[in-house]
């Protein structure tokens, strides 16, 4: 019994990171229909900034928030140089090619100047576990799926009642007709990226006294992120979340029944096998061609 | 040069370098290297095959190349297996993989399809690491003993030439499948999936050929990489040399026949000057990925070529010829059209409902073979959905469609197109980046007999049908007059001429029956003259056709029978002069209560469709 309920909040814990930074990829998506490939290196760049500003002797609080604010000038700044020119016709690929560049450059950049092994962020609620039946949770990791739903509510009240985000959607519906109606598509753009990089920064920096922040933290999050939003449908929030928690639980009790070995080949297999039960993601609209 | 001279003169380059190579006594160090970059090349022109023609990027395309590396080295290690079975092996289970890969292509395609590729990566990845006793873990496969073939060990002098001989069959495989109607099917489905299912291509066919062909080749170059290396770990096949694929076709130039030759080429020798760099050696990769894009996008040999392109262009004449030209000996390209007289086209109680909404409802009619029957009415009447429906492009929710006395509905559009229903676009849908002459080839698919194996082999069939539907393609394109136009990339061409090229195109399918979708949209008062001539001249031919229009004084000079519709129900039918009559008719062009001059209805439409323009 307490084994299930460990793989359970384990799981949880690790499924808001998943939620959180796919979070990203669906809001760039919304905005672009293409996202930053490599969103997952911003999720690094934010705990591993954080980590580099504590040690110079920041408060906590301020440096994650500077961590943030850097993490979404880069998001920004990938999506004007990197995303815009090169997603200019529809099903383009090239925004893939120069995100992946850019992930590559970060994450060398960062394991040149940082080093490779990774180094904690102190953190209070990461002292003592929680202990409840057998199983044993920092606090810390009960944040990241709370703050992953906190995430949801408020992102789905900021596209329904803020401007700007009736803007969003309004892009999302459809990027000509919006931009007749005086919404700068580009702009929307610009935020978009902004948005969902300081939420993936949020999510590197929440986990980064249980995990360490390391270089190479974010690729492989980020690749399976993109995953989980694609087989969520990259829809709406909530199918994202709800997929990201599943997923992470999934991966969780494929390492505590079959073997942490099978981790990726599992999950990863499972994804494939959603994709073409649901090739328009389980929480996606079908969208009708018209000839 | 053509397109054949320009690969004979390459590979005469290439094989000259080689012996070049051999000549100046190279160290073994520089032997081993050269070999190396070979087998990439083979790995890339794979890739190239399905990037640069199928339009299906895939970003695990390093898993593939380590399949086939580990299948030939535990078959040899772990089996005792000689050299060519374990290859083959290889290769085959390779093939097999591309083919199961290619699976979800039939339903999704562009980031899916990465996701796709990118997750079989990371699997097969995870497996190399942890299938111990297979794979040998983190440690790989060692000791491969050196290959041996018919008695003769592969010493490095001889497995350079075994190489060298594997990659120039790789160029030469590629050359042959994109310039036949294989590659034309490939880079129609590429450009637009609607266009070509019209023209018969079966879509999941034609991706899953191109997915078989890359896996096959980087199967080849996996097995040939092991039998070089002798050891084989997972190392070697992470997401990042899948990048370093797509980027050495990228930087080559996608769709180019020496593109990936030259990219291989160019980033084997940045990334040995790169490893001075050491650690920084990584972000070069990336900047430079990042550099192509920005600088080159269509990468070496495609920006040459387009250049090139231009000047060409810019050089030859190009004058429009006056359509249709009746000079074209029409009944040796088209269908003999035998059926006159017999009902070519049936639909009973035809339903389609979109959620709430009906967009054809309960329609019943009868479209006789050789006759020109118009379709009409305001717009969403449910003409164009009707179409889609004969077309199998939307699957009825009710009723039946019979094509000279067959069930047809539901049936996929591109069973369709080869029991000879064509059809063009009301926004044309040419596959722009291809040529004119290539649009019109790519039509002729459907009729094409000869096999994949006759086609890479080259065998006397494959010319003779090449031959002789490039001389109906030449004949059709004279038919519309655009046989001047022949080289240039569709997407160039003015409107009307592509509208002309989209008909071309149709008719090189043969159809009995042939659906145009407003014909005339866009079209300058004389090139309407034109294609109302075209138009009689394929009825009399004893084509069928079905012409959904706005354009009234067409219609009602052209057609033998016009049948109108209003919100997706049939409301009159009969011929020109019958419909212009009838009063419901008059009500929805003009609305209930219109004031239209008694004895004159024709005119009041002519000239409310002059009008609405």
């Amino acid at each position: 019994m307490g084994e299930i309920v460990q793989y359970l909040l384990t799981g949880l814990s690790l499924g808001g990171i998943y939620a959180l930074v796919a979070l990203g990829f669906y809001i760039m998506w919304e905005a672009t229909k293409a996202a930053n490939f490599t969103h997952g290196d911003v999720y690094m760049v934010g705990a591993v900034l954080t980590v580099v500003l504590v040690e110079k002797g920041l408060p906590v609080l301020l440096a994650a928030s500077i961590a943030i604010a850097a993490a979404a000038v880069i998001g920004a700044l990938i999506e004007r140089l990197l995303v815009r020119p090169f997603n200019k016709e529809p099903n383009a690929i090239g925004w893939m090619l120069t995100t992946i560049a850019a992930g590559i450059m970060i994450e060398s950049m960062a394991t040149i100047t940082y080093g490779p092994l990774g180094r904690p962020l102190p953190s209070p609620l990461a002292e003592q576990p929680i202990r409840f039946g057998g199983a044993g949770i920092y606090p810390q990791e009960m944040l990241l799926p709370i703050v992953a739903v906190a995430a949801m509510f408020g992102l789905e009240a900021f596209y329904r009642r803020t401007t700007i985000g009736r803007a969003m959607r309004a892009v999302a519906f459809n990027r000509t007709a919006a931009g007749l109606m005086g919404i700068n598509p580009n702009r929307i753009a610009l935020i978009a990226y902004a948005l969902a990089a300081a939420i993936g920064a949020l999510a590197g920096i929440l986990i980064a006294p249980v995990v360490q922040a390391a270089p190479a933290m974010g690729a492989l999050i980020g690749l399976k992120a993109f995953g989980v939003a694609i087989v969520a449908g990259i829809a709406n929030a909530r199918g994202v979340v709800i997929v990201g928690l599943c997923y992470g639980v999934i991966e969780k009790l494929i390492e505590g029944y079959i073997s942490t070995g099978a981790r990726n080949a599992v999950g990863f297999t499972l994804m494939i096998l959603a994709l073409l039960l649901f090739p328009q993601g389980i929480f996606g609209r079908r969208e009708v061609v018209k000839v | 040069m053509t397109a054949r001279q320009q690969f004979t003169a390459a590979l005469l380059l290439g094989v000259a370098f080689l012996v070049l190579f051999r000549q100046l006594d190279p160290t073994g160090y520089q032997i081993g290297l050269m070999m190396r970059c070979m087998i990439l090349m083979i790995v890339t022109i794979g890739l190239n095959i399905l990037i640069g023609h199928a339009g299906l990027v895939s970003l695990g395309q390093a898993a593939l190349y380590g399949l086939g590396a580990y299948v030939a080295a535990w078959l040899a290690v772990k089996q005792g297996v000689q050299f060519l079975p374990a290859i083959i092996a290889g290769v085959v289970v390779t093939g097999l993989f591309g083919a199961v890969l290619a699976y979800p292509t039939v339903r999704v395609r562009g980031v899916y399809l990465a996701v796709i590729t990118i997750a079989f990566g990371l699997v097969f990845q995870n497996i190399l690491v942890e299938w111990l006793p297979v794979t040998g873990g983190t440690q790989g496969l060692i000791g491969i003993p050196r290959g041996n073939v018919f008695g003769i060990s592969l010493t490095r002098p001889i497995y350079f030439w075994v190489v060298a001989g594997c990659l120039i069959v790789a160029f030469i495989i590629q050359y042959n499948v994109i310039h036949s109607r294989y590659g034309r099917a490939m880079r129609a489905t590429a450009q637009s999936e609607n266009a070509a299912k019209a023209l018969g291509i079966n879509l999941a066919a034609t991706r899953t050929l191109a997915f078989v062909i890359s896996a096959t080749l980087a199967g080849l170059a996996g097995g040939l990489y092991t039998f070089l290396n002798l050891f084989v770990n997972y190392e070697t096949f992470t997401f990042f040399h899948s990048v370093s694929f797509l980027l050495m076709v990228i930087l080559g130039g996608t769709g180019t026949l020496v593109g990936p030759v030259i990219g291989t080429s160019i980033l084997t020798y940045i990334a040995e000057i790169l490893q001075d760099l050491q650690e920084w050696q990584i972000f070069a990769y990336g900047f430079l990925l990042a550099a192509v894009m920005f600088v080159m996008p269509q990468g070496i040999v495609g920006s040459f070529s387009a250049l090139w392109q231009r000047f060409l262009s810019k050089s030859r004449a190009h004058e429009t010829q006056g359509w249709p030209d009746r000079s074209v000996p029409l009944a040796e390209i088209l269908h003999p059209g035998e059926e006159r007289g017999q009902i070519a086209l049936k639909t009973e109680a035809l339903t389609l409902r979109f959620g709430g909404l009906t967009a054809v409802d309960d329609v019943s009619l009868e479209v006789e073979c050789g006759r020109v029957h118009a379709l009409i009415g305001p717009n969403g009447a449910g003409k164009s959905s009707l179409l889609n429906l004969i077309s199998g492009f939307y699957v009825p929710t009710g009723g039946r469609i019979t094509f000279f006395g067959a069930s047809i509905a539901a049936l996929p559009s591109h069973v369709l197109a080869r029991q000879g229903i064509a059809r063009t676009f009301q926004n044309t849908e040419l596959f722009g980046q291809m040529s004119v002459l290539e649009n019109v080839m790519a039509g002729f698919h459907a009729h094409y007999r000869n096999s994949l194996a006759e086609t890479l082999l080259r065998l006397p069939r494959f010319g003779r049908e090449e031959h002789r539907f490039f001389s109906q393609a030449h004949q059709l394109l004279k038919f519309v007059g655009l046989v001047d136009f022949a080289e240039e990339e569709a997407r160039n061409l003015p409107f009307g001429h592509q509208r002309r090229l989209e008909i071309a195109r149709a008719l090189a399918l043969r159809p009995k029956i042939l659906l145009l979708d407003e014909p005339a949209a866009g079209l300058i008062h004389s090139e309407i003259e034109d294609l109302k001539r075209l138009i009689r001249l394929l009825a009399d031919h004893g084509i069928t056709i079905v012409l959904v229009e706005h354009h009234v004084e067409m219609v009602m000079t052209v057609s033998d029978h016009v049948t109108v519709f209003d919100y997706g129900r049939v409301i009159a039918s009969g011929t020109a002069a019958q419909v212009q009559k009838n009063p419901q008719v008059i009500e929805a062009y003009f609305g209930h209560g219109s004031v239209v001059p008694r004895g004159r209805p024709m005119t009041a439409l002519v000239e409310h469709s002059g009008a609405a323009e």
